[in-house]
């Protein structure tokens, strides 16, 4: 009953349109007032606690480093990489795009930045060389979402921190903790590449199917070139990934890390950002970063009201008694979180539904970093469909086309992701291959 | 007095994030470099380098007198810092996001009805918050419970909660009496990521966007079949 009240609430309190953060806060407040006995003071305590793990101190850093390398002309060396390597072929500058965002996703944590980054070079130029404005408006929506699946992922980070110190019973009644941000990392791996190819084959195959124009193939010389100005921001990926495999860095000191030489490269290397623009970076960081912070100080209050009012227990006795499978549960899951992605953007839907569905997740036997991984594969599907799809907005921006245009422009590539998905959800090792690989 | 104000936000939160990163970048070289000394004392003694290994060892022990055990514990209260004053700048930009989808359909009164709904929410909200932690901040004042660490009073960590939560709860209503007086609100483009300018760099930009790259196009001649 507790529950469908909470619920209830919150969701009556979302659909006035008051920022999601208010509605979890004030969802907590009301019933914490009228129904429960709970010291009001704890609520003052978690809004302090609830963020200070240093983990979610990763989320600014992520967002600091990928703004910067948004100015940088990051974006535009490896668009030149990628094409120098790819551009003979079918699509030509269609699968540059695929591989440079795949690139840049490995640098930046964020699908919209991924996806102004490259989309704002990348289609001009597809449009100048023949391409119609869809197939690049389609290409570039749906591979942008790549950078949330190919970490370093704010997603994953949001997973990490909504199920952080979740001991939960697993089936047979062994402890099961939740996922740390450097075991998502690593998953993230093999999925982001395979989902990169999948995407890559869809643009190849349709550029093939439409006889859209090619480049002519590069030479050595000219790869060489383009991969020796892209390798400063490649580098970033040896610091991110290679730093927290071998156990250099922490998850958050490497995001710290990547902002200060993703500055460096910014304005020193490159030179296309300037001293004197850094505070402007800084400031839109910080704008980003507080409103996220803000929504999990609310969604760690939410939590700790369900954990109180013992609802995820609840769902997941409920659902073992039910005779619910792992597989059955999992169709529910993809369903529920592809509804939630009609009205929400991802961190939103991470930090409220996580922590009741993974409680569910590992009494029914599913892996924690498995779940994680499918989460964020469902995350990057609800960035690219309307209403609120954040990935469509940034492309309508760029090609100044409207939302249904761009919508009926992505579905070969939105199939591809449904597609991908339903192989991600029912094949685990492809999730946990490298984790396991790797020892961790 | 009210561009003071704003301005003073901006320079805080903006400051917040740089030392922060700073913090930690230089925490880890720390880290880093000392590792890196250890090694090279090993490396030289191994070789009989006795003049080398001993001033590698000077290096090593003035870089081992530099105490950066407390970075992370402030890193963590200048996020928090940041994270509640970003959150009331965040109000004056119009970044916190929420699911309007419904009520973008209404017609104008009952639109400025949810949206004055929402600012007036948004409001109670963090001014009961700012009240919450008002009394808990004067709690720990008398508690005189200091960080581990920093040994900060922790009524003075803990002024995040009020502070931010009053100016976000001003920022409601600053908000909120903008809109109930002009009918605008202030709005955060999600789809737009800053850095790139997307208005001068439209679609149909004209010329090679790709200007370094050696690439030309093969088949320019034939007209692609249209999707």
């Amino acid at each position: 009953m507790s529950a469908l009240i909470i619920f209830g609430l919150l969701i009556a309190l979302m659909l006035t349109g008051m920022p999601i953060s208010i509605s979890l806060g004030l969802t907590v407040l009301t019933f914490l007032f009228t129904m429960t006995q709970v010291p009001i003071d704890t609520v003052a305590l978690k809004l302090f606690t609830g963020i200070e793990k240093f983990e979610i101190m990763a989320i600014p850093f992520f967002i600091l480093a990928g703004n910067f390398l948004t100015h940088g002309g990051v974006a535009k060396r490896m668009i030149n990489f990628a094409t120098a390597m790819v551009g003979h072929w079918h699509g030509g500058l269609g699968l540059a795009g695929v591989i440079a965002c795949a690139l840049f996703a490995a640098v930046s944590g964020s699908s919209p930045a991924t996806v102004v980054a490259i989309g704002s070079v990348i289609l001009p130029a597809m449009v100048n060389q023949g391409f119609p404005k869809q197939f690049g408006a389609g290409v570039i929506t749906t591979s942008g979402a790549l950078g949330i699946l190919i970490p370093p992922s704010i997603v994953m980070v949001m997973y990490a921190v909504a199920t952080s110190g979740m001991v939960v019973t697993g089936p047979d009644g062994q402890p099961v903790s939740s996922a740390s941000v450097g075991e998502l990392f690593m998953a993230g791996v093999v999925p982001g590449l395979m989902l990169a190819g999948f995407l890559a084959f869809t643009t190849w195959n349709r550029a093939r199917k439409f006889g859209y124009p090619r480049l002519e193939k590069a030479s050595l010389r000219q790869r060489w070139t383009a991969f020796r100005e892209a390798a400063w921001g490649l580098m970033l990926i040896v610091v991110v990934i290679g730093g927290i495999y071998a156990g250099i860095f922490t998850p958050t000191e490497a995001a710290a890390m990547s902002a200060v030489y993703a500055f460096f490269i910014s304005v020193f290397v490159y030179k296309d950002l300037t001293l004197r623009d850094v505070p402007r970076v800084l400031l839109s960081s910080a704008n980003m970063s507080a409103m996220l912070l803000y929504i999990i100080t609310n969604a760690v209050l939410f939590s700790f009201l369900m954990a109180h009012e013992g609802i995820p227990q609840a769902l997941g006795e409920w659902m073992v008694n039910a005779g619910l499978s792992w597989w059955m549960f999992l169709i529910i899951v993809n369903i529920l979180l592809l509804a939630a992605g009609n009205f929400m953007e991802p961190s939103s839907i991470v930090l409220i539904m996580a922590p009741i569905l993974f409680p569910v997740a590992v009494r029914l036997g599913i892996d924690p970093v498995h779940f994680g991984i499918m989460i964020v594969v469902n995350m990057e599907v609800g960035m690219c469909h309307p209403p609120v799809g954040l990935n469509l907005y940034v492309a309508s921006g760029i090609t100044k086309m409207g939302i249904t245009e761009l919508t009926v422009a992505v579905w070969p590539w939105l199939l591809t992701m449904l597609a991908f998905l339903v192989l991600v959800t029912y094949v685990p090792a492809i999730s946990l291959a490298l984790p396991n690989l790797l020892g961790m | 007095m009210l561009r003071i104000l704003d301005r003073a936000e901006e320079v805080l939160i903006a400051a917040l994030i740089a030392t922060a990163t700073v913090l930690i970048f230089v925490s880890v070289t720390h880290r880093f470099t000392l590792g890196f000394v250890a090694d090279f004392v090993g490396f030289f003694r191994g070789h009989g380098m006795t003049g080398a290994a001993a001033a590698a060892k000077s290096l090593y022990t003035t870089l081992r007198g530099i105490n950066l055990v407390w970075a992370q514990e402030l890193c963590i209260i200048l996020f928090v810092w940041m994270a509640k004053f970003g959150a009331a700048y965040g109000v004056r930009t119009g970044i916190h996001v929420g699911i309007d989808v419904l009520i973008n359909r209404l017609d104008a009164p009952k639109r400025r009805f949810f949206i004055l709904l929402g600012l007036g929410a948004g409001a109670l909200f963090t001014g009961i918050i700012a009240t919450l932690g008002a009394n808990f901040v004067l709690h720990m004042y008398h508690a005189s419970s200091t960080s581990p660490d920093l040994e900060l009073p922790m009524w003075l960590v803990y002024l995040a909660i009020p502070m931010g939560s009053s100016l976000m709860c001003f920022r409601f209503l600053q908000v909120a009496f903008g809109f109930a007086r002009t009918g605008e609100l202030p709005h955060h483009d999600h789809g737009h990521v800053d850095g790139v300018d997307t208005e001068n760099e439209g679609i149909d930009a004209e010329g090679d966007v790709l200007l370094h790259s050696p690439l030309t196009p093969r088949d320019l001649v034939e007209k692609p079949k249209d999707n």
